[in-house]
């Protein structure tokens, strides 16, 4: 079982990773709304990797990436993005984001990212 | 697995709940942006809280709907996001307030319509080419208006000096001239649709540098260049890398590369490798690679925000509202359950106490879970309120009237089925207002009244119903104008002068009633108040209308709380059962014989103190076997309904009970449609009652009609 966190203020785009990864070999150990509530649940469940969201009231997907990196270095960090986000994709990238993954995206590319990621 | 559907969802995964997901956070969040449009009108600009949520919520829209393959909406808020982005990121710009909001209420309007479609099923195909091109044409005007070139915007310098940095980290100078180091060449190939190419490329360099000496790759400039991701997908995404790490170590850290297709890999000589090292030579500055600038808004949010909001989005849930339905049922046949054991005719014989105290614990508990059953379905009535705001903009906007519009107690909680059943008839009633009932700002003013006019929507708690006032003040109604045309109609077989000021008023609620000879755009389009009549109506509530001439229009609707429960008085008639709301109940009495008498109809009347009402006997009326006929052995039971009353005449009073409401069955609906009956609910001994409707009953005319 691979034990992620999804982070997204979009109820939809939480409730489409979870139907995605559901009966592939995932745990959903937690989810968060924003940045802040990310930064605050990690310690918590200690994920396998996070999903994260990166256009988020309160604290963005970005900030909460490098709070959690700060907090656990080994951390992984999946970012979700759009098209047109590419500026915002290379910081993370050089915040210490794992990997990314583009919005609109199939159940396949999501489990092929997040699988890499099983221990 | 390799996804070949191109940027497909793949059709397993849209199912039910995930559309439904997808229809509710929608609409909610359309819900919100028009409310924020409005205000920020209102206010005639944005605020920086405010352009960050717009932003948000297209960004949002673009990506849920992206995900479910709405094209059509994904890209039209697509194109909207890169207005407000622009807006949000660039300091001082310029742009044309009125027309932004007006574009993006335009495309609210038609995200609404493809949600709609997209509930009912259908397909989500509404044109928005128009609104799309409309949007360009802003965005090119607003970015050439501030200097912002017509398509690079501000990205470019930013990603110029990030490619310059990008340079820099080639080279590890703690590592400098460490043993004897290898060379080797990779490509790496991306599968076909893993988008973003020249990121993932960025990626494996920026990883990799803690194993590499220096690493020099093809395409160089892999930041913001859409020509290098198509050169990464047509060509693979080439590197030779100077190395001390073992070959397996390199060779396996580009493995686990994800989306990767193939990995060509070989040791080269250090002659190869020099040849790729570019003319520039580059600075031995590392370690403190500094960021790629993004943009500035993502530097300067504080890193700490007030986690106000946290909780309190996570503490609320959404529950389909059939579950409600039919937890409700549930707890109304729990409810009549308990009474059943409770009353139980042979318990109640064996007085035992225990018994009585569970008993009563247990109807304690039952009461509680329905008051919480009913409390779940309560819905402010906010929501609805706020629709109105965006109906009295555009009205004003195309009829040119200045109107503000009020709203007053918009917290008042009403059941869900019933909220929904109410915002089509305020719509047409402040449609009514603002077309027919207030008036240019001239004559207006020439009536000294305030240029601006304002119809106030207001909404309070009385009893066990809830009134939501439309206000206006505007011309008023006209009594004879209104008298005549229902004459000529033929919807009034009486003189003026016997009818009421309220009475005439509710004529307009007559079917077939309109006084408007023009039919607008807006109001009057062959459906007229009727309608709302109609529909206030089937939630069992009513319309008043209130006028003074010159002054303006009042129409109240009384709607009830809730459908589901209601507080009610069982009588018996014979071996029937009758359930009567006891909001409609003013007085009960036994009365002798000779109290009443016969009108020259022959109708039965009583006087009570001084005023006459009309008497109903239930076992005439629904023709029941009973013995009691004589008034002296039964009961008078005065009900009254928008001060119309009379008295009901029963065999006898059985108690007050909170019932349960349910619908009379379809079958007997079809079969015989009876007068005066609500619907029917299960007593606690397991027998049925039927729920008088008062308003159906034979009333009295209104007392104020009488000249009482």
């Amino acid at each position: 079982m691979i034990r992620i966190m999804i982070v997204d203020d979009a109820a939809f785009m939480r409730e489409s990773i979870k139907l995605m990864v559901k009966d592939e070999g995932f745990e959903v150990v937690a989810e968060a709304v924003n940045g802040l509530d990310a930064v605050a649940k990690y310690d918590d469940c200690k994920p396998d990797v996070v999903t994260m969201d990166i256009t988020m009231p309160e604290m963005d997907g970005i900030d909460a990436l490098k709070a959690i990196k700060q907090k656990d270095p080994g951390a992984n960090v999946v970012m979700v993005s759009a098209m047109g986000q590419e500026p915002l994709i290379r910081e993370a990238v050089l915040s210490g984001a794992s990997n990314f993954i583009v919005k609109p995206f199939a159940k396949p590319k999501l489990i092929e990212v997040l699988s890499s990621f099983g221990k | 697995m390799d996804g070949k559907g191109g940027i497909c969802v793949s059709n397993s995964f849209i199912d039910e709940p995930m559309l439904e997901a997808y229809v509710y956070e929608t609409s909610q969040i359309i819900e919100n942006l028009e409310t924020l449009l409005l205000e920020s009108e209102r206010e005639n600009s944005f605020s920086e809280e405010g352009l960050n949520e717009i932003f948000r919520f297209m960004h949002t829209i673009k990506g849920s709907s992206a995900m479910m393959m709405f094209n059509g909406i994904s890209v039209l808020a697509h194109r909207l996001e890169d207005i407000y982005f622009v807006i949000r990121e660039e300091e001082d710009v310029t742009y044309g307030f009125t027309e932004l909001v007006d574009l993006s209420l335009e495309a609210v309007d038609y995200f609404k319509v493809e949600l709609m479609k997209i509930k009912n099923s259908e397909t989500a195909d509404g044109d928005n080419e128009e609104l799309i091109d409309s949007l360009m044409v802003y965005l090119d005007k607003m970015k050439s208006d501030n200097g912002l070139g017509a398509k690079g915007d501000k990205k470019q310098p930013a990603a110029k000096a990030a490619e310059q940095e990008a340079q820099k980290y080639y080279i590890r100078p703690s590592n400098e001239e460490k043993a004897e180091a290898d060379y080797y060449s990779a490509t790496v190939r991306f599968k076909e649709d893993c988008e973003m190419e020249d990121i993932r490329s960025y990626t494996i360099v920026h990883n990799i540098v803690d194993l590499v000496e220096e690493i020099f790759h093809t395409p160089e400039d892999i930041i913001d260049n859409e020509e290098a991701a198509a050169y990464i997908k047509a060509n693979g995404f080439s590197m030779v890398i100077k190395t001390t790490c073992e070959e397996a170590v390199i060779k396996e850290y580009l493995n686990k590369t994800i989306f990767l297709e193939s990995l060509q890999f070989q040791a080269i000589g250090k002659d190869a490798f020099e040849l790729f090292r570019p003319q520039v030579t580059p600075e031995t500055v590392k370690e403190d690679v500094k960021v790629p600038k993004s943009s500035k808004m993502y530097k300067e949010k504080p890193k700490v925000a007030k986690d106000t909001s946290v909780s309190l989005n996570q503490s609320i849930i959404s529950v389909n509202v059939d579950k409600l339905d039919s937890l409700m049922d549930m707890v109304g046949e729990l409810v009549i359950a308990e009474a059943m054991v409770t009353q139980n005719p042979e318990v109640g014989n064996l007085e035992i106490e225990s018994f009585e105290k569970a008993a009563r614990q247990l109807h304690k508990i039952t009461g509680e879970m329905q008051d919480m059953v009913m409390a779940i379905r309560m819905v402010p009535l906010s929501t609805t309120f706020m629709k109105m705001h965006r109906i009295v903009r555009d009205m004003c906007k195309k009829l040119s009237k200045d109107v503000d519009l009020e709203v007053i107690g918009e917290e008042t909680e009403v059941d869900k089925n019933i909220i929904e059943k109410i915002s089509d008839p305020l719509m047409h009633i402040i449609r009514n207002s603002l077309d027919h009932g207030i008036e240019d700002s001239e004559t207006r003013e020439m009536m000294g009244k305030p240029a601006k006019g304002t119809v106030t929507l207001e909404a309070k708690n009385s009893g066990s119903d809830v009134l939501v006032i439309i206000r206006d003040d505007g011309k008023g109604l006209n009594k004879e104008k209104i008298y005549e045309k229902a004459l000529t109609n033929g919807l009034v077989d009486r003189s003026i002068e016997d009818m009421s000021d309220r009475e005439v008023y509710s004529l307009i609620l007559a079917p077939g009633f309109s006084t408007k000879e023009v039919v607008t755009e807006f109001s009057g389009r062959g459906v007229g108040m009727d309608v709302v009549s109609k529909n206030i109506e089937s939630v069992g509530g009513n319309v008043l209308v209130d006028s003074v001439e010159g002054e303006g229009t009042s129409i109240i609707l009384k709607i009830p709380l809730t459908l589901a429960i209601i507080e009610g008085m069982n009588i018996r008639v014979g071996s029937a059962r009758f359930t009567i709301p006891i909001m409609s109940i003013q007085e009960s009495f036994r009365s002798e014989n000779n109290e009443v008498f016969v009108d020259t109809d022959g109708n039965e009347m009583i006087m009570v103190r001084g005023i006459c009402y009309p008497v109903l006997r239930l076992h005439e009326f629904y023709d029941v076997d009973t013995g009691i006929t004589s008034f002296d052995e039964g009961i008078l039971i005065m009900v009254e309904e928008d001060d119309r009353s009379c008295c009901i005449f029963a065999d006898e009073l059985l108690g007050q009970q909170q019932v349960v409401v349910k619908s009379l069955p379809e079958y007997v609906k079809k079969y015989k449609k009876i007068d005066g009956l609500g619907g029917c609910t299960l007593l606690g001994d397991g027998s049925i009652s039927l729920i008088l409707d008062v308003g159906e009953l034979r009333l009295s005319e209104p007392r104020r009609a009488a000249g009482i």
